[in-house]
């Protein structure tokens, strides 16, 4: 066969229907893409997959060597630690049946209390010198770490699952989740440094907020892990509520609330909080509103709703936007630039919405890392 | 990412002093937590007290 004598025009020509090499060169892809095109896409998205999940398991792995070593480290641990710690890294929580939601907070309550409750006793165990600051410290970082370890086993099942049934529509509902999670993750990682030296996050705002209006007065410990202050403003009593601090945790502010107002006659409630940003909202921008301002699993904010229902009490709420990361990592500057004016925000909305004579709880909801009173 | 720039977060320490109100901004340092009244004010020997504790990102 004479290749020399060619004519190319001719053979790729474009407008000749006829030639029978042009066809083959585009009908084969249209053939290719019918038959394969969910697995050329399942290919594709899968590496990209893949590099989020490696991610995610280098998080994992960070977390819990991490905590591994802050145990190690600064707590005088009686045995080594690691198996333990594993071991509390692999615990699972039944969440109770929601087919009769009668009673349904109650049960998610007791549930969420008991594992909280076991974790404790048994990190505890762990070195018997431990204060109650490095406790809720190192259960912190365990509640970090094992959020990281179920994260990276559920993406990985659903990675595995839809890879095992070569299946292109089970892997793209974690295709569009996979941003998303990656910014919680990684969000994650970074709050290990600020939970571990025991500074400020950004959630910290409301705490921040509320123990330093506590500040130069008396304290008591009104339940776990809660402070009180009682202080008066402008012929108001004022009730200021808090978790305890520096030591990183939330408290219980609706256990604490349902006290107060078992005892005492409330008119108001403030609570000050922080709160997830939308995305094109500005950063630590401070805002105004009606109902409980307090985020988790929700059980807090029901009991705090029920309390205020029955007894008839306004809530009022205020908040400072920022972003996940922000929420869980040191505090940024713009954010503890508005504890002044939140502050400020607290006694207008006091003077606004009570009289002389009357009683207003305040709340400063969230981690109080870093933040006495 | 190739063209990403690394980011650097410097944590400070803020004080007040209670007395004249001058603040000192600072480098964190082990153990620095809200409200802790830990050292002297330059200027006039009163108390200061940690006012704020945040972190500052630069892109380098």
């Amino acid at each position: 066969m004479n290749f020399t004598s060619s004519d190319f025009d001719q053979l790729f020509s474009m407008s000749d229907d006829s030639n029978p090499l042009m066809m083959v060169v585009w009908i084969l892809p249209i053939i290719l893409f019918v038959f394969y095109g969910q697995q050329i896409q399942l290919f594709v998205t899968s590496r990209e997959i893949k590099k989020g999940l490696k991610k995610l398991e280098s998080f994992r792995e960070y977390s819990r060597i991490e905590l591994i070593n802050y145990v190690k480290n600064n707590l005088n641990a009686k045995n080594d630690p690691e198996k333990k710690i594993d071991k509390f890294l692999d615990y699972f929580t039944i969440m109770p049946v929601d087919m009769d939601p009668n009673g349904i907070v109650d049960k998610v309550r007791h549930t969420v209390r008991s594992r909280e409750d076991y974790t404790r006793e048994h990190v505890k165990l762990l070195s018997p010198e431990m204060t109650d600051v490095e406790l809720t410290k190192v259960q912190t970082l365990l509640e970090i770490a094992s959020s990281l370890q179920m994260i990276y086993k559920i993406m990985n099942h659903m990675f595995l699952t839809a890879k095992k049934q070569n299946n292109y529509p089970l892997i793209l509902p974690l295709q569009m989740i996979l941003p998303f999670i990656m910014e919680q993750a990684e969000a994650m990682k970074e709050a290990i440094p600020a939970f571990k030296i025991g500074q400020p996050v950004g959630d910290g705002i409301g705490p921040m907020v509320v123990g330093k209006m506590m500040l130069n007065n008396e304290k008591e410990l009104i339940t776990f892990q809660t402070s009180l202050a009682k202080i008066n403003f402008e012929d108001r009593k004022l009730f200021l509520l808090k978790a305890e601090g520096p030591g990183s945790t939330v408290g219980r502010p609706a256990d604490g609330l349902e006290k107060i107002i078992s005892e005492n006659k409330i008119d108001t409630i403030i609570m000050i909080d922080a709160a997830l940003k939308m995305e094109g909202e500005d950063s630590a921008s401070v805002a105004q509103g009606f109902g409980a301002a307090i985020g988790g699993i929700g059980t807090e904010r029901f009991q705090i709703e029920a309390v205020a229902t029955t007894n008839k009490i306004p809530i009022f709420s205020i908040v400072v936007k920022q972003s996940v990361k922000e929420a869980i990592t040191l505090m940024t500057k713009e954010i503890a630039d508005t504890a002044e004016d939140v502050r400020i925000q607290v006694h207008e909305m006091i003077r606004e919405n009570t009289r002389a004579g009357q009683s207003v709880v305040i709340i400063g909801v969230g981690n109080t890392s870093g933040v006495p009173q | 990412m190739i063209f990403s720039k690394k980011k650097i977060t410097t944590e400070y320490s803020v004080e007040q002093c209670i007395q004249c109100g001058s603040l000192t901004k600072r480098k964190f340092h082990d153990g620095d937590v809200l409200f802790a009244e830990i050292s002297k004010c330059t200027s006039c020997n009163g108390s200061t007290r940690i006012e704020k504790i945040f972190g500052e990102t630069v892109e380098q």
